[in-house]
């Protein structure tokens, strides 16, 4: 039973024909190869190719209409804080590097705090106690023509240096209608 | 006709014979052997049992409670399905149908709640009491690694449970473990050496999308009433097979010696079965009428409840990520503990002592720091259930909330130098060091020296430094505990051990004990990092 069987001299092609073991082989090899592709279709099946998620730009009004220091103003409907410096407005995600909680604003102490695991960080967002590991994002920002400013919350950046580009800054030194605390931006 | 005559005329009718199969009962220890063979549902059971597990006192019942409250959890789960729609707009206003509109619905829903809480109680302590009474011991290995798998599984269903209220409790606890998922090395967009982005990691594929939304709230419904709960019965079975299989654990005894250490399982075992099933399911009727399933605000995208708790299995795990990199504290630990605990049996260098007896003397190692692994989890859970508040900051528990408390003060990390030297040096010593001792201590005298020479090195650091008494009450203490369990123990108990054994059982033990000296040093020293490559994400 185990040795192949002998091929009829016969035939011209009987040399040609594979043996049991490697046709089992073969069989094993179909098999997983089919197993592995199942798992890589299922895989893929499971990434949605449409999401139907709120859109990530919105118009955050004119820049004179920030006081200095950090403003709440858009927490509640668009999860960011907009904050004016001295030279202009940078725009905050208020989502804690952490583990992705919004954490809050403290005046009295210059702080945003997170509630889930303590993280704090300064209004510029980088990261003071807690175990943040990175600082908050900055979304893009620019002046539309009409004078407002369109905020792109799909294109973000963290790192000390690029976060200060244009793309993530909006030059203001114009006067306000009042001006609360500076921010140690 | 007395009611005994009833009975006996019933269970020999012609109807109650054909269900439950046998000729005439005559009560004999073959009828009732053939009463637990011969039931599809009796028979995963043995017919006859060890008379050891049979005590109360030795299994509790606490793994054939933890299946009662699996069947409790299915139930109320199948009833609460009729009234509950799997979509963003729909599932709170279906909980709150539930709590108002539905007659019983409040009550089904605590009890689906109140029972999910208590199963995880009941696995936890039945792994302790399996651990305690060495029942994992060959022949048993592979089905405490079922078990450890068991009790992922339920803390996976319980995790996915509690995003289907729609509430802020589900939306926030999902987008913090997802987001631990995201920390996941290679895996996931924010973990260290991320390759992949936020549209095509691991958090993605679990939430359906790049936030807790629509498609996440489907995705966990479909995870938590179809596939986690196939999975954990299937493994349910193998669990229940091998444990029949394998018999109840017991003191070791002759094999010939075995067919009188038995009784028969009906009617013994199962009414002891019956009754704890029966005072299981008071305890949580009672518990569901008096106390209702809580129920958070509508689930709020922007804002974060303040502070923001889990349910209390999980303020352990909330806790820990106080003190580490999201990707230590949320992968790498929970898979270290599980894999850890699947490897007990196999690095637990005595195969057969102190099977089947609570004991402390004859597994000292095993016992010490298993319940020490125990313990520092449930101090972590009673920290962050009882002893956090607004911010995640710390306000005993006769504190108001409303009392605000001071930000905390700023952290800092080693330089990369010293990180390495600090992170290599615990471990390389860690090893080394329980070799240094003489084997023969006496253990009072070990104590004793040791805790005057931690007291010398701190009084110098003190005197040569700046740091504050707490700080060094911080360091005495934590050193301390590192002498006794990290030095002594090992000493004593896990020298004689072969290399192998002796370096895996120490890099586990160094790595439990490392979490404990990590949070010291986060507490005492505000230490954020003790390593950090921020090129890699990578941060111990």
């Amino acid at each position: 039973m185990a040795e192949p069987v002998a091929p009829p001299s016969s035939s011209p092609a009987a040399s040609q024909e594979i043996s049991r073991r490697s046709f089992l082989k073969l069989g094993w090899g179909a098999l997983l190869g089919f197993a592995a592709s199942s798992a890589g279709a299922t895989l893929r099946f499971i990434f949605p190719n449409v999401l139907y998620e709120p859109p990530q730009t919105f118009k955050a009004g004119r820049p004179e209409e920030y006081p200095m220091g950090v403003s709440t103003r858009w927490t509640k409907e668009q999860r960011v804080w907009i904050i004016r410096s001295e030279e202009g407005i940078y725009v905050l995600w208020a989502r804690c590097t952490h583990l992705g909680c919004t954490p809050n604003w403290f005046q009295a102490e210059n702080r945003f705090r997170c509630p889930c695991h303590g993280s704090n960080y300064t209004p510029a967002g980088d990261v003071i106690a807690g175990p943040a590991p990175k600082p908050l994002y900055r979304c893009a920002v620019r002046l539309l023509p009409s004078g407002e400013m369109l905020v792109d919350k799909s294109i973000l950046e963290d790192r000390p240096g690029l976060r200060e580009k244009p793309q993530f800054f909006v030059k203001f030194t114009g006067g306000s209608s009042n001006s609360a605390a500076p921010a140690n931006a | 006709m007395t009611p005994d005559d009833l009975k006996k005329k019933i269970i020999n009718s012609q109807i109650w014979r054909s269900i439950f199969r046998g000729g005439e009962w005559k009560d004999t220890p073959r009828d009732r052997a053939q009463h637990i063979l011969g039931n599809v549902w009796l028979h995963l059971q043995p017919s006859r049992v060890r008379k050891n597990g049979l005590k109360w006192t030795y299994t509790f019942g606490l793994g054939g409670l933890s299946f009662f409250l699996f069947l409790i959890l299915t139930v109320t789960g199948v009833l609460l399905m009729f009234y509950y729609r799997p979509s963003v707009d729909l599932a709170y206003r279906d909980m709150k149908d539930l709590q108002y509109a539905v007659s019983l619905g409040s009550f089904l829903r605590a009890m689906h709640r109140w029972s999910a809480h208590a199963m995880v109680l009941i696995v936890i302590l039945h792994m302790i009491r399996v651990f305690l009474t060495g029942s994992y011991k060959t022949p048993r290995e592979f089905n405490w690694v079922i078990g450890v798998v068991l009790l992922v599984l339920t803390l996976l269903l319980s995790f996915t449970g509690y995003l289907l209220p729609w509430d802020q409790l589900a939306l926030w606890a999902v987008t913090v473990g997802t987001n631990m998922a995201a920390a996941s090395p290679g895996l996931g967009a924010e973990g260290p050496f991320a390759i992949l982005g936020r549209s095509n990691d691991v958090r993605f594929v679990l939430l359906g999308g790049t936030a807790v939304g629509a498609n996440t709230l489907l995705r966990f419904y479909v995870l938590h009433c179809v596939f986690v709960p196939l999975v954990a019965g299937a493994l349910m079975i193998l669990h229940f097979w091998r444990v029949r299989k394998d018999n109840f654990s017991g003191p070791p005894i002759a094999p010939e010696q075995l067919p009188h250490d038995k009784v028969d399982t009906w009617p013994h075992l199962i009414v002891r079965e019956y009754i704890a099933a029966l005072g299981c399911m008071i305890f949580v009727s009672v518990w569901s009428l008096l106390q209702k399933a809580p129920l958070e605000e509508m689930a709020n995208p922007t804002v974060t409840p303040n502070p923001s708790k889990a349910p209390w299995y999980f303020t352990g795990l909330q806790e820990l990520l106080v003190y580490f990199d999201p990707w230590i504290a949320g992968v790498v630990l929970p898979t270290l503990i599980a894999v850890g605990l699947m490897a007990v049996p196999y690095i637990d260098p005595d195969k057969t002592k102190g099977v089947g007896r609570y004991g402390f003397k004859e597994r000292p190692l095993a016992l010490t720091y298993f319940l020490f692994g125990v313990g520092m989890w449930f101090t972590l859970i009673f920290i962050g259930s009882f002893l956090r508040g607004p911010n995640w900051d710390i306000y005993m528990p006769w504190e108001s909330w409303l009392i605000h408390k001071p930000p905390p003060p700023r952290t800092w990390s080693l330089p990369l130098v010293w990180g390495l030297l600090a992170v290599g040096g615990y471990f390389i010593l860690g090893m080394i060091l329980p070799l240094l001792f003489k084997p023969e201590f006496e253990w009072k005298k070990a104590l004793r020296n040791g805790f005057l020479a931690i007291l010398g090195f701190a009084s110098v650091v003190k005197l040569s430094t700046k740091i504050y008494w707490e700080q060094t009450l911080w360091l005495v203490v934590f050193t301390y505990i590192y002498y006794i369990l990290g030095v002594l123990v090992p000493r004593r108990h896990l020298t004689n051990q072969p290399k192998v054994r002796y370096a895996v059982t120490m890099v586990l033990v160094l790595m439990m004990l490392g979490v404990l000296m990590k949070m010291g040093v986060r507490l005492g020293f505000h230490i954020k990092y003790i390593l950090t490559l921020p090129q890699f994400q990578l941060n111990i």
